[in-house]
């Protein structure tokens, strides 16, 4: 859920970039001898729309905001659950270090009986 | 809006304060364009020389783009502002997000365990095939008080029925507690703890 509003607020930037986008090529268009009809009122038609959308979306957002926010920190925490994995981690390590002295002990036991006469 | 909820003044006054610079960038915007695009317009001869009209026009187009600019990027902080605001403030989300790693983190650790578990186990199952060939060999001597996990268990069975026929050990048992008996060079092992080496000259 956070991350929707989160994408629909870089949604709104690039919405943004969009209507600087439109205006100058519109007076780019407008500074020609010969101007494009189409293309003015399909960059206005673009400019327009983009307006319209960053301003009610980004209404939606503070009026969500109003409803939600108390102004009070949150405290809730993620601690204990990856305090408990990161020993459960620490464990399969130390179960590897251990099962790799056991392999390397057999090894040597194993080199010492083949040079055994 | 169901309910009217009472915020925190400073709360109260930044989402106002959210809403009037959004407002305000978007008329000037709006504003600035059209002032722009009337500016294009030809315009028959004014009061003052067409130099002076072209150079002023000039100047008022740059002052306008100028604006136009500047309330994008107004606008750009905003967004910056809202996100931050949503992350530290928007509660549903924040417990969604930390309900769902504590979930995740719990997963992991579990499956952790099992596998290490499982593991063990498997181990075990080795240790006393192992243990059994060494301790019956001439290597492996033992103590009464620390026996290794394949004599505890034929220990533990022949107690269960004491008609069979019982190993050697069921006399060594009925010795004095404490007594080490006679060792080369083993250490003793019980379920993978090991006691420290003690050598009897």
């Amino acid at each position: 859920m956070a991350n929707e509003r989160l994408r629909a607020l870089e949604d709104v930037e690039k919405e943004i970039a969009m209507i600087l986008q439109c205006a100058g090529n519109i007076v780019l268009e407008l500074s020609k001898d010969k101007h494009n009809a189409s293309l003015l009122d399909r960059q206005l038609g673009q400019f327009q729309s983009s307006v319209n959308k960053v301003e009610s979306e980004l209404s939606t957002q503070i009026r969500y905001l109003t409803q939600v926010a108390t102004g009070q920190p949150h405290e809730g925490s993620t601690y204990s659950a990856r305090k408990d994995c990161q020993m459960a981690m620490n464990r399969a390590e130390y179960t590897k270090v251990k099962l790799v002295e056991l392999g390397r002990t057999c090894e040597v036991m194993l080199e010492q009986q083949l040079q055994q006469p | 809006m169901a309910t009217q909820r009472v915020l925190p003044q400073s709360k109260e006054t930044l989402l106002r304060n959210y809403n009037k610079r959004l407002k305000d960038d978007i008329r000037s915007i709006l504003d600035n364009f059209t002032e722009i695009i009337k500016t294009a317009k030809i315009e028959e001869e004014t009061q003052v020389s067409r130099a002076t009209q072209a150079e002023q026009d000039h100047y008022e187009l740059h002052v306008r783009a100028a604006n136009i600019v500047r309330a994008g990027e107004s606008l750009m902080k905003l967004v910056s502002d809202l996100k931050q605001f949503l992350i530290l403030n928007d509660f549903p989300s924040v417990n969604d997000a930390i309900s769902l790693q504590n979930q995740n983190l719990r997963l992991l650790q579990e499956e952790c365990d099992k596998k290490l578990t499982s593991l063990r186990d498997e181990i075990a199952v080795d240790l006393y095939e192992l243990e059994e060939e060494y301790y019956s060999s001439s290597y492996g001597q033992w103590d009464n008080n620390n026996l290794p996990l394949c004599e505890a268990f034929r220990q533990r069975d022949s107690l269960a029925s004491p008609g069979s026929s019982c190993s050697s050990t069921q006399g060594d048992r009925e010795d004095v507690d404490g007594q080490l008996s006679q060792e080369t060079n083993p250490q003793h092992h019980l379920n993978g703890h090991r006691t420290p080496l003690t050598e009897k000259l």
